[in-house]
């Protein structure tokens, strides 16, 4: 590890608290794990806590998980009142990213090609928690569902040969989502995108 | 970034505080025995108890008795081999299997520790057992052994002190305190690696195919994560010296990953993959088909039940 880093981590350590919210996603500890290399400290609570808890945090992660947005929203609990509560940056993962188009007024379907295991997935813009982050990556996919339309408010900045929206950020609230695993570790540069978010959560 | 000297003296403490008189449930895998290997340095009362399944490889009580004797595990082999097989008898399911052999394992531990005089039961389990055991919104995967087998009412407390560490971070601790790395092998053993019902028929076949790609692949300068071969129930006609054949199906998984919780398929020279396949068919008559398998984690699962 650089010296940079490093002082990086002293940094940040100790200052901060993310909280990721469960879903079901089989990779939700994965995720935990990424930000505690990071040097983080993150608890994984289930998506039906109360939002009182997440009054300390600085930031949430939406996980992924087995539910179908269109005919299972309620196995999503209550992560609409996590988003609107509070003005920390979100970053939502496979069906939190497609939670996040539906709440913007877009939508969600079953996909096309569904997308399991490797894909390349190329950036259009690299704004946000996406710095940094080669243009072109093979991350992990594991998605039925896709999103075909997000709101005006999020810019649309990577896909894939056989999904449109494979990432998109807010243009003026740190909202972020990705429709594949950066936690996975077969996932290029996932720590890179993690690490840019965890930079945005300091206060 | 995990610290491997602070983990095991945290664990220690753990165990001190958690447990007076204990039985440990130990596969002899990298997780349970670096569990037998921590918990034999508190200063706590715990028996370690192996069962031989019946289910198991070659090598595997060779290998675990060394282990016992060489860090002064106060350990216990049982021989239950009669037990398990004739519960799996006309089983096929996968999940059925994995949760008979489950329950088993407690029933025959809670008997154990009963003759010990123990009150908790110490398992290896680690991060992704319980994540793709399923459990509140989570989808059930499968049912891992040492959790989704559980009874719901238990007369041991259960002490899990690798309950967040990911394989990688196991070999990590075990490579500190000198453990021999070996590749991961499930709780049910060979049962979930016969496709269709176990008989001990087919874990002879089974066990001499592993004998032979854990050899092969022992020539490997850059091992996979995993390798061996799986019993299918599938026959397909074969020649063998002029005469026709009708037999049976070995698939061999290389999988390459760092965790367990995603990973590709390995891409081995074709030689080794030749040797396998040659030995197999000339060393086993039963088998005339060999067959690689090509698929990732996710879609599909390391293991093939």
């Amino acid at each position: 590890m650089s010296f940079e880093n490093i002082i990086y981590l002293i940094k940040i350590q100790n200052e901060m608290k993310i909280y990721i919210i469960d879903n079901g996603g089989q990779w939700t500890h994965r995720e935990w794990r990424t930000v505690r290399d990071l040097g983080v400290d993150s608890t994984i609570v289930p998506n039906t806590v109360d939002a009182d808890v997440l009054a300390d945090a600085d930031g949430i992660i939406l996980s992924g998980g087995p539910a179908s947005i269109e005919s299972e929203m309620s196995k999503l609990g209550n992560i609409k009142e996590y988003m609107h509560r509070y003005n920390y940056p979100v970053l939502g993962i496979c069906v939190g990213a497609q939670f996040i188009a539906i709440d913007s007024g877009g939508r969600v379907s079953k996909a096309l090609h569904a997308e399991y295991g490797k894909k390349i997935v190329n950036f259009t813009s690299k704004d946000g928690i996406f710095y940094n982050v080669p243009d072109s990556i093979n991350a992990w996919e594991n998605h039925n569902d896709e999103i075909k339309s997000i709101s005006d408010d999020y810019i649309i900045c990577a896909y894939s040969d056989t999904c449109r929206v494979q990432a998109f950020y807010h243009k003026n609230r740190d909202i972020f989502g990705v429709q594949f695993h950066p936690e996975v570790n077969n996932t290029e540069h996932g720590t890179t995108i993690f690490k840019n978010f965890i930079e945005k959560c300091r206060r | 970034m995990l610290d491997p000297e602070k983990f095991i003296k945290d664990s220690v403490s753990f165990i001190e505080k958690n447990v007076k008189r204990g039985i440990l449930a130990c596969s002899g895998g990298q997780d349970s025995t670096l569990l037998a290997v921590i918990s034999s340095m508190a200063k706590t009362d715990i028996l370690t108890v192996f069962i031989d399944t019946g289910l198991l490889r070659n090598n595997d009580i060779k290998r675990i008795k060394e282990i016992f004797s060489s860090y002064n595990v106060n350990g216990r082999i049982l021989d239950r081999s009669s037990l398990f097989i004739s519960r799996l008898r006309n089983v096929t399911d996968p999940e059925e299997k994995r949760k008979i052999i489950g329950r088993t394992f407690i029933e025959v531990f809670e008997e154990e520790a009963k003759n010990y005089g123990a009150e908790s039961l110490l398992q290896g389990t680690i991060a992704p057992d319980w994540i793709e055991s399923g459990g509140g919104s989570r989808d059930t995967i499968k049912s891992h052994h040492n959790v989704g087998g559980l009874p719901e009412k238990m007369n041991l407390r259960l002490v899990e002190p690798l309950r967040d560490l990911y394989k990688d971070e196991v070999r990590e601790v075990s490579r500190y305190l000198g453990l021999p790395e070996v590749q991961p092998f499930p709780g049910p053993g060979l049962a979930i690696r016969i496709i269709g019902e176990v008989t001990e028929e087919k874990l002879n076949i089974l066990r001499r195919a592993t004998d032979i790609v854990e050899y092969e692949s022992s020539k490997l300068n850059d091992k996979p994560w995993q390798y061996f071969p799986v019993l299918l129930p599938v026959r397909t006609t074969g020649i063998h010296g002029d005469q026709r054949t009708y037999g049976l199906t070995i698939a061999i998984r290389f999988i390459d990953t760092i965790d367990g919780m995603s990973g590709t398929f390995s891409r081995p020279d074709w030689s080794v993959l030749e040797n396998i396949s040659n030995r197999i068919t000339d060393e086993i008559p039963e088998i005339n088909r060999v067959v690689y398998d090509i698929t990732s984690k996710p879609p599909a699962t390391i293991e093939w039940e």
